[in-house]
Formats: C-alpha cells, structure tokens, sequence
C-alpha cells in the first residue's frame, strides 16, 4: 500500500500517508488488523456456506415437485453469473484507483460494481418468483428447501455488500475517503470477492453438474 | 492497530491532513473514558472490565443451571418422584445442559482469555475494543432470551443437542426450541465475532521479543480455542438455520415425511459439537499449565509438546464428531472410522497429563488453593478421559450410550476438568484482578469440598449407567436397584451446591478482610509470566512501559537465574523488577462507546420477532443497522477526550487507521456498515 | 508454517506488503481468462454429447473448471498470491477444514443408504 505511487499529493500528505501506512502495518505479523480479521471471517464462511451446499447436495433430489432438471433456467443463471463475475473486475480496478489516488474513477467503479450486484440480485428475484409460479415453493420439496435456503443465504451476502459499495462510494463523495483509507476499500473489496467465488462454486455445483 | 502511543513527530506531520472537526454522529455524546460508575461498564470497551463481566454473568448463570441440577437431583432423590412432571424435567436437563454449555463454561473461558489474554503478550487492548464490548452485550442478551423462555411458555425441552426430528414443531409444540435457537445464534454471533477479535489480538498485538514460542500455555490455548470456534460456530448456525426454516417457515430439511434425513441434524451438531467439548477444556488446561509451574517453582515440562499436543488437540477434535452417533446407524465402515480417531486423540491428552506430572516431579511443590484445584483438575480429568476411551470403542459404546455411564463420563471431564480449572484460576488470579487474595483457609475447605460433592455426585452415576439407568428419563420404579446410588448422588449434589456457596462467600468475606491487610501488591505467588509484573488490580493502561520479552517465563528470570549446576538463586528482588503504576496519561486508550451496546440491543428484539410477530423484526432491524451506522461513523477515539500531552490533531490521526478497524467489525457481522 | 514463526517481521519490510505488480492490465485480462472458462462451463450445458465431456465426465470436467475460476479469483483478485502468506494459511485451514468435514458427513450418508440420496 505504501509503495502505491502517489503523484497527486503535496509532500504533507505523503508524510502522512507514510505515518500511517507504518501504523497499519506495525502489527506483529506485518498484515493489519483489518485485514486479518476479515480473512479468518473470511475462513470462517467457508464452513457456512460449505454447510448449506452439503445440505443442497444431500437433498437436491425431491420426492415430489419439480426437480431441478426441469427448474432451472441455465441461459439466465449464465447470464446472472456472468454479471456477478464481472463486477469482481470492477471492484479490483476500483482498489487499483484508490491506491492510484483516482478518486473519480473510484466511485465510478464502485458504483458499476454495486450495480452489477444490483442486477445479479434482481435476477435472482426474478428467478425465484419465476419458480413459484411454476410450482416451486419453500416448503414443496426437500429440493425446494435447501435451493431456496442456499441461494437466498448468498443472496443476503450480495446485498450486504451493495450496501456497503453504497456506503463506500457516499463516503468517498463526502471526502471521507482519502488514498491512506484505501484499504477499508480493499478489504470490502476481499467480502466482495468471497461473495463471487461462493457463486463459482454454486453454480457449478448446483445448476450445471446434472 | 487501534491504540498507539503516537510520538510526536507524526503528530507534526499530520497537521492539517486530517479531520478533526468531527462530530458525533448520533443522539449520544459520547461517553467519557475514565469513569467508575455504573455508566463506565455499559460503555466500556476495556478488556479487563469486559473479561470482569463476562466472568461475573457467568456466575449468575452457574447458579440458575445449578439450580436446574438440584431439581434433576431432587426429583430423582427416591423412585416415582413427584416434584417434576415429565414435560417439565425434560425443560430442566435440557436448560441445564444448554445453560451449563453456553452460558457458564464457554464464557468463563471467554472471561479469562479477554482479562488474561492481552496481559500475557503485553498488549494494551484487544485488536478490535469495541466489538468486544459487542461479543459481551451478544453473549449477555442471547442468555437472556434463552432464559426468557420460562416466562414465556416453557424453556426448550430436547435435550442441550436437540436431536431432530424430535425438535420439530410436532414433537416439541412449544416455543422452548425456538428460543433455545435464537438464544444460541445470538451468543454464537458474541462467539464468532469474539473468536476474530482474539485471534487478531495473539497474532498481531505482541510485545516486542513475544514470539509465538514464548507465550504463556495459557494464550496459546486461547489460540486455538479461538480457531475452534471460528470454524465451529458457522457449522452450529447451519444447524441452527435449517432448524428455524423447519419450525418457523415450514421448511423440509428435517422432515421425513419429504424424505428428509435427521442424521442431518446429528451430523451437523456434532461436527460443531465436539470441537465444542475441547474448546471448553483447553482454556482451563492452559490455566492449569500456568498454575502448575509456580506452585512447582519449575518450568512446564516439555513447552512445545504441551504447546503442539494442544494443538493437535484442536485439530484432531475435527476428525471425531460421529462418535457421539454410534448406535444412530451410521455403517460399520463409519463407526471403525470414527471409533479409531477417537483412541487416536487420547494420545495428545495422555501427553499433556504426563507432562503435568513430570512438571511437579521433584518440584518444591506448595499446596496453596490455586494448586489443590490444578491438582484436581489433573486427577478428575484423568478419570473422565478414561471412561471417554471406553466410548472410544463401539461395541462397548453401544451399551452406555444414552446412560447414566455418560453422564458420569462428561461431567468429569468438563466438571472435574474445565470447571476446577477455572475455579483454581479465578483463586490464582483474584489478586491480580481485584487486588486483594481470597482467603486460602476457606479456600482450602472449598477445594475439599467440591472434591467431595462432585466424586459423590458423578461417580455413582458410573455405577448407575452400567446398571442400565438412562439419562434423560424422569424417574424409575422401585426395584431397580437404582435407590442408593441416586441417593448418593443427590447428597453429593447438595455438597457441591454447598461447596459453590463457599467460593461466593469467601469472595465477600475477603473483600471485607482485605481492608485491614496490606495490599496484595503485583506479584503475591512468586509467579512466572508477565502479566504478573504490573500492578494488581491492574491500571487501565496495562503496562508502562511495555515489556521486551526475552524467553518463556520472562518475569520469572528477570527474578531468578540458574547456577552452572542448574540451582535456582535469586537475582533481583521483586520489587526492583516489578512496574510502578503510573498516572497513565501520556498513554492513549480507545474510547468508551454506547453503540456496541445499542447494536446488540437490537439482536433479541429481532430474535422475538422471529419467534412472535415479524414486525419486531422490522424494529430490531432498525435498532441494529442505526447502531451499526452510529458505530461506523464514530471514530474509536474520541477527539474531545482530554489527555495531558496530547492535542486534538494527533487524536485525529488515529482516527484514519483505526476507523478501517470499524469496517471490518461491522463486515464480520453481516451488517451494513459505513466504511 | 507461517503460523509458527519465531520472530515478528521488522518494520521496515512492512511497506511492501502487497508487493507491485502491473494491476489493471493483469486485471482484465484474468477477466477474460475468467469469461472464456464460463463460456466452456456453459458449452457443456449446451452441447452434453461433446466427447470431451460426455457421461459421468462432465462432473469432473465441470468441478476442475470451477477450482480454476475459484482459485484464479481468491489468488489474483483477492490477492492472496501477493500477500502474506499467513492470509493464505488462515484461507486455506476455512476451505480445507470445510470440504473435509463435510465429504465425510456426505461419505457417512452414501455409504450407508445408497440409492436414497443419490
């Protein structure tokens, strides 16, 4: 982070800039707080959503009521996870403009990444609301159960991280957010990235493998 | 890191790069740091005070889960009794069990490792201050809701692990199991966040010279006690949301009617709970392997095999869960599996034992309070994990399961284990916390007296198990030859009720005694560790200065050093290495706050909505993002406080770093955060 | 392992925590890398007789390419390839930990009611 080029500030504010890239980092291990924290939650999420796929895989085949063969709309959930897998592009290049000190740029690519979320979560509304009315309820199946369950848990992970590129991207308008901050940037950047590959992994397991 | 002593020349630097024209964001001013009042401990956000809580919560739900027992014992005093109904013993041993578990062991262990933790690497704080004060206030109001469900229909009635599909709304009407499940994520939210916030803490807050290999056994429990949890709890709340789905939503995940499988359930309970089971006893072993050491006047034997078999503890815990599921009908191949893994983690415990042992060989060994309990604890322990490896083996496992034989098994290891330990510690460390000792004499007669009560109650329950008597049934017939050993029991019970009524008492009867004595001062048992070399009770600030670590024991051989033959002398007098407190103010500590309190605050109000009416949801919801945003927007440090050599802009230049610590905190807690 | 390391690590090699690499460009071009997987993940959705795919194969063709965008995301968007290795420690202990415990619990189901589950 310190090493960012900072081509934009007047020598003050790189002095600063320093002073606190060497409070951040002087922690025992050389990682900040921060960021340790949000990779052991990070570690921790695993067993979560590991725990809700295991559920899905044990009871992804129904008794009674649609199956996911005849469910599942592969073209759209192909289209929504691309969606959700580009916006892990966007937010990279929104840390890569804060460490530049790009402020504008910034917040366009935070706001594109919280849009590309938006989309993906209106997709998913849509999908379901298209599964109930062919007959898929919560409570229909064991597979109904489980998917609903699954998907919505990601899906509450999604939202969470909108609001905070939202709250991000007030900040940074309010001037709250200045390049020595970058990493509150990144690390929601890391929850955000987590989000994604949860959905690599769902939608391989749970849509495409027949 | 949040708390940093900034020197001045950055303070130079900073000036006019920050913001120091905050304002605080929400209806609160903000609380004053410093304080004494009953204020100070709503809002703290000091390690010490929280572990302080946390112990005390504890103790009051020691004594509401000992209450519980006393019925269980009562009503099983005598054939057909008749104090409890069935419906209401099964209520009683489940409360017990969930209150014993989650509301007095965890967090007593969670009380040392907040009050100890940062004491033994010479840290100021925890990594992250304020969601400590949070993991508190969701411990504290998670117990409440639990316990709340006796007013309010009747408290959870399947037993603390809740097989499904008796935990079903079919089985089980009430909203007991509803509570028990909101009760449980709430806390398990306190646990998690806690876990992060501990780990963080041990691997990044170390003095200087603190190495992962010179830290005290306890912090190295707590480590991986941490780890256990962070993977442990999610697995818990799986279990825990696909249950609430089932009860509150009608969900299929538990029903067999839809061809759900229960042994869904089992398994996810048992992989949360059997490193659940090591996470409650490696905090006391940790105490025991700093007692053991002073009261030898000798190192611990082996630090790194005592050191690594905790580990290997925690790690091969993950690998035994199905052993709980023996006669559930698993398979052969799972049960052989499961069944060797099981006699396979004997051998990291028989290390620590042994090591222990060979820690008071040939030591100058004193019998003092804190040591009977360590000795205890060694001893009971043993028993338990003993009859443990007879679970280990299937066929014979298939006999007791479901017994009395159980019962007897668990309550050694985590009664005779755990909770000895914690009792020999809070006798070690009552000094260092409060400043003044408890008294050994009663002391003395406390340790007999639980050793008593606690071998009576437990070990005829042995005895009763392998008569064939099975736990959780509310009563027997006459002829059984059950009789006497219940008896026993039940007089063992009163015992140690009696023996838990001395330990409160010797705590007031001290404290009043302790008026007329001279202070305790910093190190009153000749200890080894560093947390012993500040002064006791210990100033707000820790240590000044911060100590450079050199070795295991560093305070021990800024004390004593060793002759070419290996005799002990002395090289210092303890006063001349010991810390003077100081007034502390040139040291900057973070500020007490009224948002992790409000946050919490929400999380119950959410909890009856599920279980009552959705639109409290929409309140607690409300209540948690408002505090979630007030935190967020709340700088750690307060820029008004007044501090003699600091002005206002260095505070801001804290301001910047630590705030990114909010982000993290609100992230880990799934909630809307401001950056 | 990290984990066990003796000694804190000096100050002065802390700047460079996240050591310099050219991001944007990397950035889009694992993008694409990302995009071109997905296409195939797709193609075998739309074209199942592709011999390269075909029967039971699909399974761990489609399981391969998922680890390949996983670990491309958690290794350079995330990165935990430029980073401390402690991070990839903590990560890996999550993920492996997790899909140990429960191919087991899921091994215990199979094994032992074939046919019900599956």
């Amino acid at each position: 982070m310190a090493s960012a080029v900072q081509t934009h500030e007047s020598v003050a504010a790189a002095d600063a800039h320093a002073a606190h890239a060497h409070i951040d980092h002087d922690t025992n291990t050389g990682i900040s707080n921060t960021k340790l924290g949000m990779w052991l939650f990070l570690a921790s999420e695993c067993l979560l959503f590991g725990g809700l796929i295991t559920t899905y895989l044990l009871y992804k085949h129904p008794l009674e009521g649609p199956t996911p063969k005849q469910i599942f709309d592969i073209p759209f959930t192909s289209t929504s996870s691309f969606v959700l897998l580009m916006s892990s592009l966007t937010m990279v290049l929104a840390v890569s403009a804060i460490e530049r000190g790009d402020h504008q740029r910034l917040r366009i690519w935070l706001g594109a990444t919280a849009l590309l979320g938006a989309t993906f979560i209106s997709g998913q509304i849509y999908e379901f609301t298209a599964f109930v009315r062919e007959g898929l309820g919560f409570t229909t199946s064991r597979f109904s159960s489980a998917f609903y369950t699954l998907t919505g848990f990601h899906g509450v992970h999604v939202t969470v991280g909108i609001i905070m590129l939202v709250s991000l991207v007030l900040l940074s308008l309010r001037g709250k957010l200045p390049e020595h901050r970058s990493e509150t940037v990144e690390i929601i950047g890391l929850y955000w990235h987590f989000v994604d590959v949860v959905w690599i992994f769902i939608f391989a397991v749970v849509y495409l493998i027949p | 890191m949040a708390i940093i002593e900034a020197p001045p020349t950055e303070q130079l630097a900073l000036t006019g790069t920050v913001e120091s024209d905050y304002k605080p964001a929400g209806v609160f001013t903000r609380p004053k740091s410093g304080g004494t009042g009953w204020k100070s401990w709503l809002t703290t956000v000091d390690h010490k005070k929280i572990g302080i809580m946390y112990g005390a919560t504890a103790l009051v739900f020691l004594l509401i889960g000992g209450f519980e027992a006393i019925l269980i014992r009562v009503q099983l005093w005598s054939p057909r009794g008749t104090l409890l109904s069935a419906n209401a013993y099964n209520q009683v041993f489940t409360m017990h069990g969930t209150t014993m578990v989650f509301l007095v062991v965890m967090p007593i262990g969670a009380a040392f490792a907040n009050y100890l933790m940062p004491l033994q690497i010479g840290a100021r704080d925890v990594a992250y201050p304020r969601i400590n004060a949070y993991s508190y206030w969701m411990f504290l109001f998670g117990g409440l809701l639990l316990n709340s469900s006796w007013l309010l229909g009747g408290g959870a009635d399947g037993g603390w692990f809740n097989y499904a599909p008796n935990n079903g709304v079919l089985y089980s009407p009430s909203h007991g199991i509803d509570f028990w499940n909101m009760g449980l994520f709430i806390t398990g939210i306190a646990s998690l966040a806690g876990a992060v916030n501990l780990i963080v803490t041990v691997l990044n807050m170390r003095a200087p010279g603190m190495s992962l290999m010179r830290m005290p056994v306890f912090t190295w429990m707590t480590l991986v006690t941490q780890f256990l949890l962070l993977f442990a709890i999610p697995v818990l709340t799986v279990a825990q949301v696909l249950l609430m789905m089932d009860r509150l939503f009608d969900a299929n995940f538990f029903n067999v009617a839809k061809g759900a499988n229960p042994l869904l359930w089992e398994h996810l309970f048992w992989i949360f709970g059997h490193p659940e089971v090591y996470l409650m006893i490696l905090p006391a072993f940790g105490l025991v392997s700093d007692m053991l050491p002073v009261f030898s006047r000798k190192p611990i034997f082996g630090y790194p095999f005592i050191v690594f078999s905790g580990v290997a503890i925690g790690f091969m815990g993950w690998g035994v869960w199905a052993h709980h599921m023996f006669v559930s009908g698993i398979g052969p191949i799972s049960v052989t599996a499961f069944s060797l893994t099981t006699m396979f983690i004997a051998v990291p415990t028989g290390v620590k034992i042994l090591n222990w042992t060979a820690t008071m060989w040939g030591g100058k060994l004193r019998f003092t309070t804190p040591m009977l309990f360590s000795i205890g604890l060694v001893t009971m322990f043993t028993i338990g994990g003993l009859s443990g490896v007879t679970h280990s083996v299937a066929p014979a496992d298939t006999q007791q399961t479901d017994t009395y034989y159980i019962v007897a098994h668990f309550h050694y290891v985590l009664f005779g284990g755990a909770f000895f330990g914690f009792i020999g510690g809070f006798y070690f460390y009552w000094p260092k916390v409060f400043g003044y000792m408890l008294n050994e004499k009663l002391g003395k007669y406390n340790f007999w007296l639980m050793l008593l009560g606690f071998n009576l109650t437990f070990a005829p329950m042995h005895i009763l198990g392998l008569q064939g008597m099975s736990r959780r049934i509310y009563t027997y017939d006459a002829g059984y030859g059950f009789d006497l050993w219940n008896k026993v029991a039940t007089i063992g019970a009163f015992i140690l009720a009696s023996s838990v009524f001395l330990f409160i008492f010797n705590i007031f009867y001290s404290r009043a005694k302790a008026k007329s004595l001279p202070p305790v001062g910093p190190d009153p048992w000749d200890a080894r560790t560093i947390e012993w070399m500040i002064p006791s009770p210990v100033p707000e600030y820790n240590f000044d200065p911060i100590p450079t670590v050199t070795r295991v024991d560093d305070f021990w051989y800024r004390k004593y050093g060793e002759t070419k033959d290996g005799k002990l002398v002395r090289i210092a007098a303890t006063e001349d290495v010991v810390q003077q407190r100081s007034d502390g103010k040139h040291i900057h500590l973070p500020s007490p706050s009224y948002w992790p309190l409000v946050a919490a605050f929400g999380m119950p109000i959410i909890g009856y909505g599920l279980i009552f009416n959705l639109w409290l949801c929409l309140i607690g919801g409300i209540i948690v993002v408002g505090g979630l945003f007030g935190w967020a927007l709340e700088p750690p440090d307060d820029p008004d406080a007044a501090h003699a050599d600091h002005d206002p802009v260095a505070h801001g230049s804290d301001d910047g770093s630590a705030a990114e610590g909010d982000t993290v905190g609100v992230t880990e807690k799934e909630v809307e955060p401001v950056g | 392992m990290a984990l066990t390391s003796h000694d804190p690590i000096p100050t002065s090699e802390l700047d460079g925590a996240v050591r310099d690499y050219s991001r944007d460009k990397v950035y889009v071009l694992t993008a694409l890398f990302l995009g071109l997987v997905t296409v195939v993940e797709i193609l075998t959705y739309a074209f199942p007789d592709f011999p390269a795919w075909s029967g039971n194969l699909v399974i761990a063709v489609l399981m391969i390419l998922m680890a390949v965008k996983f670990f491309t995301v958690v290794y350079i968007f995330m990165h935990l390839r430029f980073d401390k290795p402690l991070l990839s420690w903590v990560f890996w202990s999550g993920l492996v930990l997790a899909a140990c415990v429960y191919m087991v619990m899921l091994c215990t189901f199979r094994i032992f009611w074939p046919g019900q589950h599956g």
